[in-house]
């Protein structure tokens, strides 16, 4: 019962703070501090997480908390603090080992980049960030790092801000999300308020709801569900507020490994699951989640299928599988969307990382005008290949297990979500063959001159290929281990998994057989489709239309009221302080004209302004 | 009272209490000898910089004096209450006059200082001269806060008013410096006649000097001479406006802070225009009271005229400064603002939970000093290594002397009164000070002022994060960076305990026996 390890959690957040603050300070003194001190923080801190999470495999382990008084005006009392649970310390490894990868992937991928210290502060910022995220133990702390990785990820987005599409994918990645931030704010106000003592603390948030006590009411509990889920919404790019997502794919690839498929974005699905209790005190909560993921999980597969940006489609691809982890979430099921989070993290953060040292070769991110990579860089294919299996759901590889397990409990709980789930996932195998296929086989187009990437960036690869086939073995029908020890054994997930196993793994192979036979044998031509149904292939390019719908329903008319207001304010109010200013200015240029530089005009002032003192001032007592 | 105690003259043992005074002129004069035989001219500044804190010493020490005296009535009348008087009231060492003596050493004393590193041989040829003219001119200021007569008062006005003359004139090659000393010389004069003219009258009617003779006098004679008595007050505020640059009689600032050598600027800027105050003051309170009569309130129309003169200085001082982007113009001006600032606890007169007014002046008048001497010495170093002078010279000073930038934003903050800084507690005070008196056009017109002020100060802070266009590098001299750290570190602290600078000037200053010359 030794908790020396998780006493010291508090420090993991702190080496990258520390980094970012010394990068700051002395990042323009060299290109290679930047790589040092984010590598060596984010190791440190992944040193520490490892041997916070060993602790807390032991049997028996109780989470600890530690908060101390942050602001206190006597009638409210704010606390801030940390704790250390099961999830929590999943967690700090999962972000801490991605972060760790990544920082030593950028020395290679960033390595031309004159802002390369300003790259890594960044990365420190938003590691601390998100590792602020995951150790706060109240929703108040939690929120302010939330912001913070909106802030980190806003600034990664638009890190090459020269180019105008890096620049509005930024504000539209900031202000999409931040939608989603209102409403978890107002979640958080709405629990502030009916909280017994006003307490915001996960444990005592847990207390109040846990098994639907009725401290609060039912229809209270779900509204605050519902606004929490907003917010996670948001972040985890669910629809309908995933445009963000692909267009945040203009930031550098590390940041969409990093920031945009293993971590920020499943800080959604952590949210849920750190407030599982609220959620489980409402069926409608858990159902509304369940529908949106299993909606978004199949929406984005389908546009996935017609992408041609190598990131967007990865991008997708993470909607789509955020979608499966929030489905399982509203399947009453926290095992299984923090398990696929978890494989997840590895096997997409393994496929950017592949897909960046593919544009570092090549230099487009357009598949179709790439082919026959992979007698080139053979690392990058293998290992690209190992995360495409795992992506499909091929057995033995991670996602196999992760998604098997949430298309097991969907097959139990709703079937309808089952066949979404199935079919979504026929998508996820075929366009990731798709992908496959188009750049890595087939004869070479375009850059002829391409060769594999320095180890910095193939290191990284491999250690994570290795995570995305074995990270699924903490958790199989026979092996109930992840979830017993992540749920205390309150979920007992086993057994008739036999004939979903069956399906989930042959509809992968299909989707997987049919990419192959389009985009390899030829057997069925490439427009087979678009020959017999343009609009259908138009659909999903231009990605259902959502992107336009948004810009005419809501965009333009916001505008066009901002226009309205901006009117207001540059004619009436700008007109009258502009009147102000304007009489400050004639005023002075007034007293200006009389300083003509004439000593004798100046004494003439003097005596006027006396002759008028006087007149003005004193004559008027002898009327 | 009779004639033997008008004239009664100079004994030795008042003359030890003129130490202060004597020290300068004999620096002055051994100065003036030493000059014509001392191969290096640095020294000489150095020696008025000694001189000048001898000077401060004596004050201090006599100031503490004072502060231990049990106040008492001498049998000859010489230290009734603690303070001393000297000649019949002629000159008076009381706490008054002895704070602004303080504010004038210290504030010439870094004027020295900041002329060590910036003064060019090529610029001013005469430098022994130019440092050992400032003794006479401090002490010139430093007669007029002491004087309780007109005769004393006269001369210290017109020993500053000479020696600064020769000073704006200083750098003999320049033409502007010269025009501007010919101009100045031609104002000082129509000053002085003003003065003159005003004084006369008083005289006329009360046939005294003395300004607590003058005050009897009028408690009779008031009643007949109303239009005389407003004549005599309107010309003397209007001299006396002149000297300290309040619109609109201050046209010649411009021009001759412009023409000025740097460090004489600040003189003007700090030392001269205080002394005007510390006249202003004396005459006001000891005679204005005594002038009123039935139907004819003289004292609130002298009181309505000034809150009159500083609501045009601040408007004026700081509208003109917008469009002005020549420093030396621009710091003429701010100062034209700044002598409203300080006219308004003067105007406000004694009325009310308002009798502050004299704390509120010097604490600003302290803030002031920091300030403007700090600002000025930056734009020194500038202008000497850019030989830039207009506000273009500070373009992207932040990132060739950073640290002189942030001492520089320090002073820019504390002029445009924003927290954390003593220019920021001086305006609060005085506007506390309307406040309590009721007077709220004056608050207004201070504020409106204030944030229109904003615009040329923050102009300038704009300036310095600009990148720059010239890249010369700027060379501090240790002196002058010693000028300007003392200067910030007093802003700041200043603005960080303001409560204990002002409570002690309040608790230590009493109106009845530090202003008011009674004929006890």
């Amino acid at each position: 019962m030794d908790t020396t390890f998780s006493q010291a959690a508090w420090l993991i957040p702190l080496f990258p703070l520390a980094a970012f603050l010394l990068l700051l300070a002395f990042g323009r003194s060299s290109r290679m501090i930047g790589v040092l001190l984010g590598s060596v923080s984010s190791l440190a801190g992944f040193v520490l997480s490892l041997l916070v999470l060993i602790e807390h495999m032991t049997k028996g382990q109780h989470d600890y908390q530690y908060a101390v008084k942050w602001i206190d005006t006597g009638s409210i009392v704010f606390k801030a603090g940390f704790e250390v649970t099961n999830l929590t310390a999943l967690m700090l490894v999962v972000v801490t080992a991605v972060s760790f990868l990544v920082n030593v992937y950028s020395a290679g991928y960033m390595k031309g980049d004159e802002r390369i210290s300003v790259f890594y502060s960044y990365v420190a910022l938003f590691t601390f960030s998100m590792l602020g995220l995951v150790l706060a133990d109240n929703m108040l702390t939690l929120y302010v790092f939330w912001e913070l990785v909106g802030v980190c990820s806003f600034l990664l987005v638009g890190f090459w801000f020269s180019k105008p599409e890096a620049r509005a994918a930024a504000k539209k990645a900031f202000i999409v999300t931040r939608i989603g931030d209102a409403g978890l704010l107002l979640g958080i106000l709405l629990l502030y308020w009916y909280m017994p003592d006003h307490a915001l603390d996960f444990v005592r948030i847990g207390n109040a709801f846990e098994g639907g006590t009725g401290v609060i009411a039912a229809s209270v509990t779900t509204w605050i569900a519902i606004l929490i889920f907003i917010g996670a919404v948001g972040k985890s790019g669910q629809f309908p507020l995933h445009v963000w997502l692909p267009d945040a794919m203009e930031g550098p690839t590390p940041i969409s490994a990093l920031i945009h498929a293993a971590t920020m974005v499943a800080a959604g699905v952590y949210l849920v699951a750190r407030t599982f209790d609220i959620f489980q005190a409402s069926q409608t909560a858990m159902d509304i989640v369940a529908y949106i993921g299993g909606f978004t999980a199949i929406f984005a597969a389908t546009i996935g299928v017609a992408q041609n940006d190598i990131k967007r489609i990865l991008a997708y691809s993470t909607v789509s599988q955020l979608g499966y982890m929030m489905m399982a979430l509203g399947l009453n099921s926290m095992t299984g969307g923090i398990f696929h989070l978890f494989t997840h993290a590895f096997f997409k953060a393994l496929l950017f990382l592949g897909a960046g040292s593919v544009i570092h070769a090549v230099h487009t991110q357009n598949i179709q005008e790439m082919g026959g990579l992979g007698s080139k860089m053979k690392i990058t294919a293998w290992t690209f290949g190992i995360g495409a299996l795992a992506l499909s759901g091929i057995p033995p590889f991670s996602g196999f297990w992760s998604k098997d397990m949430i298309l097991n409990i969907a097959y139990h709980e709703k079937p309808a979500l089952f066949v979404i789930g199935v079919v979504a996932a026929f998508f996820t195998a075929f366009y990731m063959a798709r992908l496959f296929f188009l750049v890595f086989m087939g004869k070479p187009k375009g850059e002829r001159h391409a060769h594999e990437s320095p180890p910095s960036m193939t290191g990284p690869l491999i250690v994570l290929a290795v995570l995305a086939v074995v990270a699924g073995f903490v958790q199989t029908p026979w092996n109930d281990t992840l979830g017993n020890w992540l749920t205390d054994g309150a979920e007992q997930e086993n057994g008739g998994g036999g004939l979903v196993m069956v399906i989930s793994a042959a509809i992968g192979l299909l989707g997987l057989y049919m990419g192959w036979l389009v985009f390899v044998k030829g057997m069925i031509s490439r427009d087979f489709v678009s020959s017999r149904a343009p609009w259908l292939v138009r659909l999903l390019e231009r990605k259902y239309y959502i992107d336009e719908l948004y810009e005419a329903a809501i965009v333009r008319p916001l505008r066009a009221l901002g226009g309205l207001l901006n009117g207001i304010d540059d004619y009436v109010v700008d007109g009258l302080v502009r009147a102000a200013g304007g009489a400050a200015f004639l005023i002075g240029r007034g007293g200006t004209r009389m300083q003509n530089g004439q000593v004798q005009t100046y004494g003439l002032i003097t005596a006027f302004a006396l002759v008028i003192l006087i007149a003005a001032v004193a004559l008027r007592r002898f009327w | 009272m009779d004639a033997a105690q008008q004239l009664q003259s100079l004994t030795w043992s008042d003359a030890a209490y003129l130490a202060p005074e004597w020290i300068l002129i004999a620096f002055m004069i051994v100065l003036a000898v030493l000059d014509l035989f001392l191969p290096r001219r640095a020294l000489t500044g150095w020696l008025t910089l000694a001189g000048l804190l001898t000077s401060l010493g004596f004050v201090i020490w006599r100031l503490t004096e004072l502060a231990g005296a049990t106040p008492q009535a001498g049998a000859d009348g010489q230290a009734v209450s603690g303070v001393i008087r000297i000649m019949a009231d002629s000159y008076r060492i009381d706490y008054f006059s002895s704070l602004l003596k303080i504010i004038f050493l210290v504030a010439t004393a870094l004027i020295v200082l900041m002329s060590l590193g910036t003064v060019r041989k090529a610029d001013i040829p005469d430098r022994g001269e130019f440092y050992y003219l400032l003794l006479p001119a401090v002490c010139g200021a430093m007669i007029m806060a002491s004087s309780g007569d007109m005769i004393t008062l006269y001369i210290g006005l017109e020993l500053l008013s000479i020696t600064t003359y020769v000073l704006v004139g200083i750098r003999k090659h320049s033409v502007q410096s010269t025009e501007a000393a010919f101009k100045y010389v031609v104002t000082g004069g129509i000053s002085s006649a003003l003065i003159l003219f005003g004084m006369s009258y008083l005289y006329g009617i009360t046939g005294a000097t003395n300004l607590g003779a003058i005050g009897e006098g009028l408690k009779a004679h008031a009643i007949d001479f109303p239009a005389i008595l407003y004549v005599a007050f309107f010309f003397i505020l209007a001299g006396l406006g002149i000297k300290i640059a309040a619109a609109p009689f201050h046209y010649w600032s411009t021009d001759v802070y412009q023409g000025a050598p740097t460090p004489v600027t600040a003189f003007l800027a700090v030392v001269s225009k205080g002394a005007a105050f510390a006249v202003i003051f004396r005459i006001v309170y000891n005679l204005a009271f005594y002038s009123s009569s039935p139907g004819k309130p003289v004292a609130d129309d002298v009181f309505l005229v000034l809150l009159i003169l500083a609501a045009a200085a601040m408007l004026v001082g700081s509208t003109m400064a917008l469009r002005q982007y020549n420093v030396k113009r621009l710091f003429a001006l701010s100062g034209v603002a700044n002598a409203g600032y300080m006219l308004v606890p003067l105007g406000l007169s004694i009325k009310g939970m308002h009798a502050s007014g004299v704390g509120e002046f010097i604490f600003y008048l302290a803030a002031y000093l920091l300030m403007t001497i700090g600002a000025l010495t930056v734009y020194a170093v500038i202008a000497k290594s850019t030989s830039q002078e207009d506000v273009g010279g500070f373009a992207g000073l932040y990132y060739r002397a950073p640290w002189t930038a942030a001492a520089m934003i320090v002073f820019m903050l504390s002029l445009a009164g924003l927290p954390v800084t003593g220019g920021f507690f001086g305006k609060l005070f005085i506007l506390l000070g309307t406040v309590q008196s009721k007077d709220y056009w004056i608050a207004a017109v201070m504020v409106v002022s204030s944030v229109i002020s904003y615009y040329f100060y923050f102009g300038l802070i704009r300036q310095m994060f600009m990148r720059s266009t010239n890249e010369a590098d700027v060379e501090v001299p240790a002196t002058s960076g010693i000028v300007i750290w003392l200067c910030a570190a007093a802003t700041v602290a200043l603005g960080i305990v303001p409560g204990p600078a002002l409570d002690w000037i309040n608790s230590h200053f009493s109106l009845v026996n530090d202003l008011f010359i009674s004929m006890g």
